[in-house]
């Protein structure tokens, strides 16, 4: 049902504003494979937005290539080439004096989609995003929560099924715990879907958790490193990365690690009165539970609910011992 | 670029439909029975008689409402599209030159300018018009520009990067957050028209004037009260019907 994700590659990508001694970016080069999630991290201020808003030519680039699926974006008319790109901001961006249907409709209607499949797209978009379709197609978005707003934002920018999207800080304006469940459905989603998503954010954990890749931007949004999260963590390209990392890059890293990837678990034998984990909760979690515990190692149990193993402490260091010469090798 | 330079917008009064919408229109209703109550009981003069006459306070009246009604069309005729042509990208410049304009406009009296157009350009109905609409025009004029001005430019942007081209996003996004500010504006502009339209009378266009400047001239009390009081009257129930069309029009979830 739905188009997977292709390629976006921005070559020597320039911004310069008038009257303005520097570039806002700078020469900027990336290649986003299909179906990735690419996170561009950066201080307030970097470039990282201005970058993404090229892309869709919100912004228009001064000088440098960007193609998408291969297509040169600057040769597209801007209003085709947007209906093309999903785009959602941190303001959520729904208007109120439309319903939730409306508000989804509104790519499919510039397309012309006749009515009966508007209405069909938008109840399955509902679904998607966990809302129930006729409890919400008709509510006002002032009728909703942060998270449910957020949803219906996202709905939208899948309406015309386009096999790229820019976030531009799409959950920063909502509560933690919001904030945790709506990332963690994106993640499912994204899963299913495979789309090519260039995903803005100031908020490395953000990061960690959602990309495939991250950009590590700078000033003028140099790419200071571009690898994958365990990557980034296990070899920072240089202080600047290193500096934004923050402390506690090993902790981070193991959230990356899932229980179930540990092998030669430790036979079980008294495992009675020690705490559990489950095989597809990450080794970050593991060891809360040990400390929480206050024992030296946890039984790992499968999808089942059974036990498998018993890990501790020196597993996990080890895992990590490991994980960082691997990365030493590869780079 | 913003609310700033325009000064404030005219008060939007957000209210609900309620039953206490009818207060006005009775309190009006009943406000002229108790004018004709009090006429018919006084014994008038012949001076009196003649001004108050059925016929010729019916034809002020109409006359009043129809120059003022007339003025507000034009008025919004012209001050909308140019407002919404002042908040286009291109147009910034001009923002300043034609508020300066309008600004001026408002704050000329109404009584000058008139005799000036009188001098220039002969009396009647046309000039009246043309006296009112540019007293008037302000209120909707600049309650489109900050109207527009103040849609938050997140949901602009948002309709930008769906691929929504100007034109429709003024109509399906811009213009609609607009109304309720629009429509305050309009009602400043009825109200303001409705007054400044008792000038007419000096360029013989008719209206309450006629009767209020017969009071004042003939000192015949019940004269000018009958004026005044009809005057207020229909200001006060077109700025109801105004205040109707608010609530009537408010785009949903706003």
């Amino acid at each position: 049902m739905s188009e997977h994700g292709v390629r976006i590659q921005l070559d020597r990508v320039t911004k310069q504003y008038p009257r303005q001694p520097e570039p806002a970016v700078d020469n900027v080069s990336l290649d986003i494979p299909a179906g990735e999630l690419v996170v561009f991290v950066g201080p307030s201020g970097c470039g990282k937005t201005t970058t993404m808003k090229m892309i869709n030519r919100l912004i228009e680039p001064t000088s440098g290539e960007i193609t998408i699926g291969g297509e040169n974006v600057l040769a597209l008319e801007p209003n085709e080439l947007r209906t093309r790109i999903g785009y959602v901001i941190q303001q959520i961006g729904l208007f109120p004096h439309m319903t939730v249907r409306d508000n989804i409709a509104v790519v499919p209607r510039l397309l012309g989609w006749d009515k009966a499949r508007i209405t069909r797209r938008v109840d399955e978009l509902l679904e998607l995003v966990g809302l129930d379709p006729s409890a919400f197609r008709d509510r006002l978005p002032k009728q909703l929560s942060g998270g449910q707003q957020q949803r219906v934002g996202v709905a939208r920018a899948l309406a015309a099924d386009p096999p790229v999207m820019l976030m531009d800080e799409p959950f920063g304006a909502t509560d933690p715990i919001t904030r945790d469940k709506l990332q963690n459905e994106f993640l499912r989603l994204q899963k299913e879907l495979r789309k090519t998503i260039i995903f803005v954010t100031h908020d490395f954990d953000e990061a960690v958790k959602l990309g495939d890749r991250i950009a590590v931007l700078a000033e003028q949004s140099h790419v200071a490193q571009y690898d994958t999260p365990g990557r980034i963590l296990a070899a920072p390209a240089n202080d600047y990365v290193e500096g934004f990392v923050g402390s506690a890059a090993a902790i981070k890293q193991l959230g990356l690690m899932h229980v179930g990837m540990l092998t030669g678990l430790a036979e079980l034998s008294a495992t009675s009165g020690l705490p559990t984990v489950r095989s597809r909760e990450n080794a970050r979690d593991a060891l809360d539970i040990m400390l929480r515990a206050g024992t030296s190692h946890v039984v790992v149990l499968d999808e089942q609910g059974d036990p498998r193993g018993v890990i501790g402490f020196e597993d996990i260091a080890g895992l990590l011992r490991e994980e960082v010469s691997r990365v030493g090798q590869d780079a | 670029m913003s609310v700033k330079t325009l000064d404030t917008a005219y008060q939007v009064t957000p209210s609900r439909w309620s039953r206490r919408n009818l207060t006005v229109p009775i309190g009006l209703i009943a406000a002229v029975a108790v004018l004709w109550l009090w006429v018919s009981s006084l014994n008038l003069d012949s001076i009196e008689a003649r001004v108050l006459n059925a016929e010729a306070v019916r034809r002020a009246v109409v006359d009043h409402i129809l120059l003022a009604v007339s003025a507000t069309l034009l008025v919004v005729a012209i001050a909308v599209p140019l407002g919404i042509m002042l908040t286009r990208r291109w147009a910034k410049p001009l923002v300043p030159v034609v508020m300066a304009l309008a600004n001026i406009g408002q704050a000329v009296p109404a009584l000058g300018l008139l005799v000036l157009l009188a001098l220039w350009f002969g009396i009647g109905f046309k000039i009246a018009l043309i006296a009112l609409v540019v007293t008037a025009v302000l209120p909707v004029l600049r309650n489109t520009v900050v109207g527009i001005q103040q849609v938050d430019q997140s949901l602009v942007e948002a309709a930008r990067g769906m691929g929504m081209r100007a034109s429709r996003i003024l109509r399906l996004v811009e213009l609609p957050l607009a109304v309720p500010v629009m429509l305050a504006g309009l009602r400043t502009t009825i109200v303001i028209a409705v007054g400044v339209a008792t000038v007419a009378t000096f360029v013989n266009a008719g209206g309450l004037g006629d009767i209020i400047v017969a009071g004042i001239k003939l000192q015949r009390t019940p004269v000018l009260i009958t004026g005044g009081v009809l005057t207020a009257v229909i200001a006060l129930g077109l700025d109801w019907l105004g205040g109707l069309a608010e609530r009537l029009l408010r785009p949903k979830g706003v």
